[in-house]
């Protein structure tokens, strides 16, 4: 076993206690925006995808980590992220999500876990992976050297000037926007110490967005020296893990001591805000969270990634991978979301 | 003034998961005259936090958050009635 490995610990914790702190789920993230109408979340998500982009363009010039995007297969990549988004919005959060509630105590999160870990295993090498062998092989496209597509290298444009360029145009557009808003009148600021803000209150989106990711540079760079060539991740552990307690596999690696120390950072965060407790739902949603978590589960299986895996860590490195099982990830999300929650609202 | 607000109505979502606490309580308050005051009892930590900014942005009133224990809380919110 590599030692390094060891280097998820912290690495989990800090996820864990800033994915707690900043309620980061890409679930409400997306679904938010045609239900409430909130955005501050996913204002927190791009700002976490630009600044990792950017660093893990420098970090790959500087010869620290490897970009490393994931394979092309756009029958997988679509159908999967489609399922996926379907998946978390039955659960009531994506991987990310539900893994931080589990921490807090939240039973229907643990109840998603379960099914995410039954039919995530079922795909990766159970009775669903003839459909994964099949769906992939049949849509895989790489390059002509075999390298793996990424926005930069389909059109031979440096990866490092891509990466520049889109988090540069981003900031331009945003400082237009802020210069052309209104300037909102600023509401009274509590005076709360430093550390209320940190470990009693839930986080504004900027410093979640800052926070998660600095884990996230540091987790591809801790996750490089333990021998593994990614960043964040979220499914990939609660598989490994159980493949390695109840299966006898050996696959203790990063990423899932990553993955419980997570659980506990976020349990730790919850603990010292006093939010958390055991506290379950009724059984008929336990049940239907444990739907919405094997619908995660097959779809993270097949498409090559949950949301942090795709959207987080894959889309800052321009896997076209990632962005299109990104895309689909949403596009599944807001189908059921407006059927279950926008079109009832209307029809009030 | 530590006045004890009477709720006309209670809306109970604890132990609900992601959106329903928001979704319930923005449903409830569309349904309620103009006036009457809506007790909700949340510990979800996330619509803690977002209730009452979603309630004011759609007219209502917060009048107060509190804390009970642990994530448990009570929101106590004045419709605005008569929404379309």
């Amino acid at each position: 076993m590599n030692p390094l490995i060891l280097l998820g610990i912290p690495i989990g914790l800090a996820f864990g206690f800033a994915l707690q702190r900043g309620r980061f789920c890409m679930n409400s993230a997306f679904r938010d925006i045609i239900v409430l109408k909130e955005y501050a979340l996913l204002k927190a998500v791009g700002l976490a995808i630009l600044i990792q982009m950017v660093a893990f363009a420098a970090l790959d010039m500087a010869g620290v980590i490897t970009i490393s995007p994931l394979t092309f297969f756009w029958g997988a990549n679509m159908l999967g992220g489609f399922v996926f988004g379907i998946g978390m919005v039955v659960a009531g959060g994506c991987a990310s999500g539900i893994t931080y509630r589990f921490g807090e105590g939240m039973v229907g999160a643990m109840s998603a876990v379960l099914g995410l870990i039954l039919v995530g295993l079922m795909t990766t090498m159970g009775a669903f992976h003839p459909l994964v062998v099949a769906l992939r092989g049949a849509t895989t496209v790489t390059l002509a050297d075999g390298a793996n597509l990424t926005l930069a290298n389909i059109f031979g444009i440096p990866h490092y000037m891509l990466a520049f360029g889109i988090a540069g145009v981003a900031l331009i557009v945003w400082a237009i926007r802020s210069m052309r808003g209104k300037e909102s009148p600023k509401k009274e600021e509590e005076s709360v110490s430093l550390g209320t803000k940190i470990f009693k209150k839930g986080w504004g989106w900027q410093a979640t967005a800052i926070v998660i990711a600095i884990i996230g540079i540091l987790a591809f760079i801790a996750s490089t020296a333990a021998g593994r060539s990614y960043g964040l991740a979220i499914c990939g552990g609660y598989w490994t893990t159980i493949q390695s307690l109840l299966l006898g596999q050996n696959l203790i690696g990063w990423l899932s001591v990553m993955l419980l120390c997570t659980i506990l950072g976020s349990f730790i965060a919850a603990k010292i805000a006093g939010e958390a407790k055991l506290r379950a739902p009724a059984p008929k949603v336990l049940i239907q969270t444990f739907f919405g978590g094997c619908l995660m589960g097959f779809g993270a299986a097949l498409g090559g990634g949950c949301n942090i895996t795709h959207i987080l860590t894959g889309v800052p490195q321009l896997a076209l991978s990632s962005i299109l099982n990104g895309a689909f990830i949403i596009f599944g999300c807001w189908t059921l979301a407006y059927f279950w929650f926008v079109r009832p609202m209307q029809n009030l | 003034m530590a006045e004890e607000i009477k709720p006309d109505e209670t809306l109970d979502v604890r132990g609900e998961i992601c959106p329903n606490p928001d979704v319930k309580t923005m449903v409830k308050l569309k349904k309620m005259e103009k006036g009457q005051i809506l007790e909700v009892l949340v510990d979800y930590p996330l619509s803690v936090e977002r209730i009452p900014g979603n309630a004011e942005k759609n007219g209502h009133k917060v009048l107060k958050v509190e804390r009970v224990d642990g994530p448990n809380h009570k929101i106590y919110i004045e419709a605005q009635g008569g929404q379309k």
